[in-house]
């Protein structure tokens, strides 16, 4: 079985369990605040996922180091860059 | 000269960074009290009073994605705009 159908075939379950929980189908009897926290659950994954994101870039840009051997050999090639086009003549 | 990274740029992606990081953490706790610990609290209790009737906990969401994905849709629709160019006469 492929990844693909393995998520689909785990996705579907717990959909269909959280259908089953929401509406009621089989008649469970839950108590109400079960029932309560069920509903919102899709939603509830969805913003705790963007949140965890959303974290993650903000962590990574805070402690990502800066380069300025880097920044300064790119500046130098886009002058090059730059004047190589100009020869060539391109319009900047 | 042309203007190269500074010290200080590491202190604004740090900021903001951080600052990413914050509001997750404060998003994230504000909508776990409200959705997952608030149905086990009983209805007078105080806290109830800092939270939104639980319906918003789904449509607040949902609205925002929406706007999301009208900024997402706007902004490639104005690129594509400016970017078109004219067909070739021969």
């Amino acid at each position: 079985m492929t990844k693909l159908l393995e998520w689909l075939l785990g996705v579907s379950l717990i959909g269909v369990a959280w259908g089953l929980v929401t509406f009621d189908l089989l008649d469970l009897q839950l108590p109400p605040q079960y029932r309560e926290l069920a509903w919102p659950m899709p939603v509830y994954l969805l913003v705790v996922f963007g949140c965890y994101s959303l974290a993650t870039v903000g962590y990574r840009v805070a402690t990502f180091n800066d380069c300025e051997d880097a920044a300064k050999e790119l500046q130098a090639q886009i002058k090059e860059a730059k004047e190589d086009l100009k020869k060539k003549g391109l319009k900047m | 000269r042309p203007f190269i990274n500074t010290p200080q740029a590491t202190g604004a992606d740090q900021a903001v960074g951080f600052g990413l990081v914050g509001f997750s953490l404060l998003l994230f706790t504000y909508y776990t009290i409200w959705v997952i610990v608030l149905p086990f609290v009983d209805s007078d209790h105080v806290i109830h009073s800092y939270f939104l009737p639980r319906e918003y906990s789904v449509i607040l969401p949902g609205v925002a994605a929406l706007i999301l994905l009208l900024c997402v849709g706007t902004f490639i629709g104005v690129i594509t705009w400016k970017n078109r160019k004219p067909k070739k006469v021969d």
